[in-house]
């Protein structure tokens, strides 16, 4: 079930109602509840892997229960290994298999070799990524002893299915997520009309941002050897412009979401591309997943500590591994390569952790550091969607090959409309940047305007929304 | 809580409103599906032949000029799937019916069910052709709301649409396409060429599915003595040399071979036919009404030879 469709429109509401009015009485009932409509929001993809989630869910809640009566050091990383060896094998059987076969037969080929293997045909779990990197985390946790272990299986089960943030995230921490499936959940009337809003942004930036631009995208990638250098720019802008508005409006629509049944979920984007170095830039996307790798990849691997050959080294790793997280591809642990080749000199000259505080503050224009800034961070970040975007290496190669010669200057043959829209998207960012999200607009003081501003986002959603696409992220 | 839902209520109110309308629109005002609908079912008794598939038909086959009484129930985008469909649940009531034209063109034996583009069509099969489409579950909320099928967007357009036209009938009384009248301008044929070639391009040659449907129908009518005409519809030759020659030339071939298997089918290529020009199209795949006339009276006068 797509958020962006008519069923979850029915879905979600018959859920409140069900949730708030009917199972409302007793906790262990309304997360049993809320177990059942996630298996089932599942199952409309397909039901056939709602073991896998089972799985990993209950692998991990009788590791936690192990651990936490479990003293002797060697017997807990045991129990650790089996988490990990669980959650990491049905990742690595069902996303990597094929991948790993066929770069070793390439490997094999390249020395002279041939080498017989088969691939399988295996389809990739919707999710798979997210729910096991969230469930490991508890497991973790539980074995670094920084959250005590739930004895309560209804709200880990709940925990790890909650259907607004199984599929795409936001990878939820144990930490903040589990207590709030064991405290009794109360209504709050500014925290649902906050969840409405996200709702209605994340509708916004995905069935008229992403879904216009992909129509686009499409055509220019499918076609990219028959473009000019300005047109394939272009389609990388666009691409950018697809893949934020997808993810964060998946995102924005599961905190709404969440938030409408009294739950909070992390914030996972926060208007990524005003970012005015790199170091901001990952702050600001995907947050859940990059400081997941932070604080069970980066700091286990020594982090900020030791030599800048380590840091270095440890920055290398995560960005790999990052890449590869998101597919089977080398065309990700390019990605992965260039942001972490772009982000070193940040660590060489300790700058990576600079710009904390919003840009330009108390101003309306930037300041011409500050465009300048933000432009050569979103230009790197374009360039290197590039590859996230091509179906191989050679293919992104050409495509960028094609970007940079003399068609560079000449006049793109692309949808001007859209990049003006595009553009007015941004300053409307910009004059929102210091606010929790872009339709926090709580400061007008009128309400007839609040509310005319809610009505506009409405009309352009049902009006100018493209074509319905897949969630990118559905296929990591 | 009661504040909540109140205010979301009366917020959303206007838009459930406007739904409402979208949905009387859609029922209440007549376009392809339901006049042919209207059309079918008032001369199923009488039609002697009856011509599937889709725009290249709708707009390519004027019954005005076949000798017998035809009827033109193709449709824009209408597949194999629903040429099957219609023809199983009419086809024990066309108690007249002596011949059937199916086109087998590039988009036809590839064509895939559901597919985004034209995912909406089967709501209205189902509910202003009334034909049970086994493609739609019994909990998609689009089966009993028609509104939600399309775009909003979509919706304004068909809206200005029936404002300017007093109709959303693209047809005549025997079925025809009668707005594709004016020929293509010659300087755009090569872009437009480029164009839709890539567009009906599915980067597949599986033809099992629809073959299987199409025999399907072939051996029904060899029960009911029915002589089926299997023909390529003529396209531009630009567009025509855009395909995958492969694909295309596997369709002519599965023509010819259904033609020689089954005594009762004729297959007909019009493909590379030389009486079809540049001012015989509507644009890069479509005949125009002058086209239209001239593959009408090509087919009858096989119709009639047999």
């Amino acid at each position: 079930m797509l958020f962006n469709t008519v069923d979850f429109a029915i879905f979600l509401p018959i859920v409140f109602v069900l949730y708030w009015f009917v199972f409302n009485k007793a906790l262990k009932v309304q997360n049993v509840f809320l177990i059942c409509v996630s298996y089932f929001f599942y199952a409309c993809w397909d039901w056939h892997f709602l073991g896998l989630i089972l799985l990993s869910s209950l692998v991990d809640y009788y590791v936690g229960r192990y651990l936490a009566h479990t003293i002797d050091k060697n017997k807990r990383k045991l129990g650790l290994i089996v988490s990990l060896v669980t959650n990491l094998g049905i990742l690595a059987y069902f996303k990597y298999y094929n991948f790993f076969v066929e770069s070793f037969i390439d490997g094999f080929t390249l020395f002279g070799a041939s080498l017989e293997a088969s691939t399988l045909q295996i389809i990739l779990p919707v999710g798979i990524s997210f729910y096991t990197f969230q469930t490991l985390s508890y497991t973790i946790d539980v074995y670094r002893n920084n959250i005590k272990p739930t004895q309560n299986i209804i709200a880990f089960l709940a925990f790890v299915s909650f259907f607004p943030q199984l599929v795409a995230g936001p990878i939820e921490r144990a930490s903040n997520l589990l207590p709030q499936f064991t405290k009794v959940r109360r209504f709050n009337y500014s925290s649902s009309v906050d969840g409405l809003k996200l709702i209605l942004l994340g509708l916004f930036q995905k069935m008229v941002i992403a879904d216009n631009c992909a129509v686009i995208v499409n055509q220019i990638f499918m076609n990219y050897s028959e473009q000019s250098g300005s047109t394939l720019f272009f389609g990388a802008f666009f691409f950018a412009f697809q893949i934020y508005g997808d993810f964060s409006g998946y995102s924005n629509i599961a905190i709404g979401s969440a938030r409408i049944l009294g739950f909070n979920l992390m914030q996972n984007f926060n208007m990524p591309y005003l970012s005015r170095n790199l170091g901001e830039f990952w702050r600001r996307w995907h947050i859940s997943l990059s400081t997941w790798f932070r604080d069970y990849v980066y700091i286990p691997l020594g982090g900020n500590r030791g030599s800048k050959g380590k840091v270095i080294r440890n920055v290398f790793i995560v960005f790999l591994v990052s890449g590869l997280w998101h597919g089977a591809n080398w065309t990700f642990v390019i990605w992965g390569l260039i942001h972490a080749l772009c982000f070193i000199p940040l660590v060489i000259i300790g700058s990576n952790a600079k710009f904390q505080s919003t840009a330009d503050k108390g101003r309306y224009l930037p300041s011409l550091k500050t465009i300048f800034q933000i432009g050569l961070t979103f230009f790197i970040v374009v360039l290197a969607w590039v590859f996230f975007r091509s179906e191989n290496v050679s293919h992104a190669l050409l495509y960028i090959k094609g970007m940079f010669n003399w068609s560079l200057m000449s006049m793109p043959q692309v949808s001007k409309g859209l990049i003006l829209f595009l553009v007015v998207y941004m300053i409307f960012e910009w004059l929102q940047r210091d606010k929790i999200h872009m339709l926090d607009i709580s400061f007008i003081k009128s309400k007839p305007i609040r509310i005319l501003i809610y009505y506009t986002l409405v009309f352009i959603v049902f009006y100018f929304a493209g074509n319905t696409q897949p969630f990118i992220y559905f296929q990591f | 809580m009661k504040q909540f839902l109140k205010y979301t209520l009366l917020f959303l109110l206007p838009v459930l409103v406007i739904i409402l309308l979208v949905e009387i629109f859609y029922r209440s005002v007549p376009n392809n599906y339901t006049y042919k609908h209207e059309l079918i079912e008032s001369q199923k008794e009488t039609v002697e032949t009856l011509i599937f598939g889709d725009s290249h038909t709708f707009y390519g086959l004027n019954p005005k000029y076949f000798s017998s009484k035809t009827l033109n129930m193709a449709n824009v985008s209408q597949t194999l799937y629903f040429d099957k469909l219609l023809f199983e649940k009419y086809i024990s009531e066309m108690k007249n019916l002596k011949h059937i034209i199916i086109p087998l063109e590039y988009t036809t034996m590839s064509q895939v069910d559901n597919t985004q583009e034209d995912i909406w069509r089967k709501y209205f099969y189902a509910e202003q052709m009334e034909l049970d489409v086994p493609l739609i579950t019994w909990y998609d909320i689009r089966k009993y709301s028609l509104a939600f099928t399309q775009k909003f967007g979509v919706t304004v357009r068909y809206y200005k649409e029936y404002k300017k036209n007093k109709t959303l009938v693209g047809c005549d009384d025997s079925g025809w396409g009668n707005t594709y009248i004016s020929a293509i301008d010659s300087t755009e044929i090569d872009e437009l060429a480029k164009i839709i070639s890539r567009k009906h391009d599915d980067a597949t040659s599986d033809f099992s599915v629809n073959k299987k449907r199409l025999n399907s129908i072939i051996e029904t009518c060899i029960a009911k003595d029915i002589q089926v005409i299997l023909v390529n519809m003529p396209v531009s030759q630009p567009y025509l040399k855009l395909l995958n020659q492969e694909e295309v030339q596997g369709i002519v071939d599965l023509t010819q071979e259904l033609g020689f298997q089954n005594e009762n089918v004729t297959a007909v290529n019009l493909l590379y036919d030389t009486r079809f020009q540049l001012n015989d199209f509507h644009d890069a795949d479509h005949l125009n009404s002058k086209g239209a006339k001239k593959c009408s009276q090509i087919l009858n006068a096989i119709l009639e030879a047999n």
